[in-house]
Order: C-alpha cells, then structure tokens, then sequence
C-alpha cells in the first residue's frame, strides 16, 4: 500500500510541478532536523524559500548569491535558473542545487519528503589539508552544547565507543 | 569506560579534556547508564547520527584522536582501548602510558605526529562511501521514529554504500537476531582478517621512551 501511495504522491507532484501548493518536508543536516511547512513541489529537487535556506545551512540568499561567511556562491536571481526560481511572486532556492556546486552528499526519502545532506566538503578543507581537527558542535548528556573549539587551549582526547 | 575515568582523575589537569562520543541511535536508552555506571566527569556525549565517526572517517569504535591546544590533529585513526579485556581478548595496555607521555609533555611528547604523518592516517572514503553517512543519517531519523521499516532501509543503504564501516554494520545488527556480535559480524570480520585487513584501526605506538 505504501508504495502504490508514494507513486500516487510523485504522479501528483510531477502534474503540479510549478503549481505553489503546500508539500512539507524534513531537513537533516548536522544535528539538524528542520521541518520546512512549504516546498516547490519537484520530483528530484528540493527547493525551499530563501529564510528556510538559512535555517537549514546557514547560507544566507543576498544579492550576490548564497554566502556563508566569506563564501558566496552566485545565484541569478532575477531570472529563473537551475538555482533559483520565482512563482507567484514567491522565490524558490534550490537546496540540493548548491548541495551539488559544494559537493555535499545528499539522499532523501522522496515519498516522506525528508532530506538528509552530508558534511560539506568546504567544512574539511582543512581536516585533508592539514590536519585541522573539524570543528563540531553536539549537546552532551544534560543538553548542552559541546563545540571543540571552545576547548581551544587544551589538549583532547577525542573518544568513540558504542553500547552495541 | 571505568578506566578512562581512573585515568581522568590521576591526570587531573586543567589543560586536558575528555570528550567521550557515544556512536549509539538508540540514544540515552542504549548507551546511558554506561556511562551512569562509570561516573564519567569528563565531557559525554551519544551521537545519535555517529556524527563524529562520519566527520573524522572513523570505522569503528573505539576510535581515538588526540586534538591539540591549536586544534590541529596529533593522532587520529587508532583503535584505542585503555587496557585489555576478557584476558586480553581484545584492547591492549599500550595506549594509556602515550597518553599520559602526551599530556605531561605536550608537542615535546614523542608520540605527536608530525602533519604528514597525520594526513596520511587519515582514511578516505570513496566518493560511494560518501553517500553512506546522509544515509545512515535517515536511518537514524526513522529509527528514532519508530519507522523500523524505513530504518532498516537506509542503514542498508548506508552498510552498502560503505562497506568500511564497522560501525554501521553492528548498529544496525543490534537490532537484529544475532546481535552486533553475532554470525553476521564474526562472518565479516573472519573474511576481513582472513584477506590480511584489520578489525580495529591499527594502533602502532612509536618506539621511544614513555616514562
């Protein structure tokens, strides 16, 4: 049954692709899960408003494109492009799109609209380069957030284990 | 994980840290009262996504990286237990002296890595492989939903896409019959050593005098 549902949700996807209608989805990225209300409705692609864009990665859609931090990946926005789109007024940014230019890994569960991206390559530059340790930040048991490079000044052991 | 604690407390030095990284979906019901039982001080954390093992391309546990004041890299990729178990089954009593060596000493510590050499122990993933942690990542999500169907789904996805990894292989067997320690496992594993691979990461201590 699930599955004569997902191929009735992606037919009905494909018949209104274009058409602003509400289709939900989940953003895992990091420790991120990120209910997003409203997506474009495309089969392959997820394409978010530009405030979502931010929730999700922190890029930030501005006129020269979509920039995290000193980055900034150019993205025409008055006309339509693989990239980014306007319907009804409403621009779209293509989230997977960039995830693609970065070469960030990227898999989704299409028929639930839940989307789940890799660590960006641009993260651990210099992690391959030159042993930088990559930074992360994960709560600890009580909640709080843990960044590795608040323990700037100390040495760590960095420890996996697993109950399994 | 007692052990470690031990040796938190004798270090006892303001300018180490322990930061002990659960790679456990199962969250604080799987991996909770381990470290309850060991009264950990030191910095705990269950990585529900294995978020670490995926940043730092680690493969199994336990895993160990020894990050610097500056945040640079001065070991990586080493199966680190602190002492021996079941008779000396597994885990060994090399690597806690060089830890001791490391934070005594510092940079001068004769087990610091130089950058070549930890560039070069860092694993790389095929470009496949890469894939396999946004995979895993979903089968997390669903399996923290209760959507066991979907779980399995994309851990496979995930064990298919990076055969490497230990670690995806054994979460998702303890869910299963057998067990992460079960057939399937010591199939795989036998195969491996059988080819001339190794289980854990190798941990090939530097000769030279850790006091």
């Amino acid at each position: 049954m699930k599955g004569i549902r997902g191929i009735a949700i992606l037919l009905c996807s494909m018949l209104f692709n274009g058409l602003i209608h509400a289709q939900s989805a989940v953003v895992l990225y990091n420790e991120r899960a990120v209910a997003i209300e409203q997506t474009l409705p495309d089969a392959t692609e997820l394409w978010v408003k530009p405030q979502d864009l931010t929730r999700i990665n922190d890029f930030v859609l501005k006129p020269e494109g979509a920039c995290l931090a000193e980055l900034c990946i150019p993205v025409l926005q008055d006309r339509d492009s693989d990239m980014y789109v306007t319907r009804q007024n409403q621009g779209w940014f293509n989230v997977t799109g960039l995830a693609d230019k970065l070469q960030q890994a990227h898999m989704a569960d299409y028929q639930d609209g839940v989307w789940s991206f890799g660590v960006m390559p641009l993260e651990r530059q210099a992690f391959f380069g030159s042993g930088e340790a990559p930074d992360f930040t994960l709560p600890d048991r009580d909640g709080n957030l843990v960044r590795l490079s608040d323990f700037r000044g100390k040495k760590v052991l960095l420890l996996t284990w697993a109950s399994w | 994980m007692p052990v470690w604690q031990s040796i938190y407390e004798e270090l006892n030095d303001d300018s180490f840290e322990i930061i002990s990284v659960a790679q456990d979906s199962g969250g604080e019901e799987a991996a909770g009262s381990i470290f309850d039982d060991a009264e950990v001080t030191y910095t705990s954390i269950i990585d529900v996504n294995h978020h670490i093992s995926a940043l730092y391309n680690l493969l199994n546990v336990p895993s160990g990286v020894w990050i610097d004041e500056k945040g640079q890299i001065a070991r990586i990729n080493e199966g680190t237990y602190a002492t021996t178990h079941y008779d000396g089954a597994f885990g060994n009593d090399d690597y806690v002296p060089i830890v001791r060596d490391w934070v005594a000493k510092g940079a001068d510590s004769a087990y610091v890595w130089d950058r070549d050499k930890v560039k070069e122990s860092i694993f790389l993933r095929s470009d496949e492989a890469k894939l396999a942690a946004p995979a895993f990542r979903l089968g997390s999500y669903y399996f923290n939903q209760d959507n066991d169907v979907k779980a399995e789904k994309y851990w496979t996805i995930a064990q298919e896409l990076d055969p490497n990894s230990w670690n995806y292989l054994r979460q998702d067997l303890q869910y299963e019959e057998g067990g992460s320690a079960g057939p399937e496992w010591r199939e795989r594993r036998d195969r491996v050593e059988g080819a001339g691979g190794s289980y854990y990461a190798p941990l090939e201590i530097e000769d030279g005098a850790a006091d």
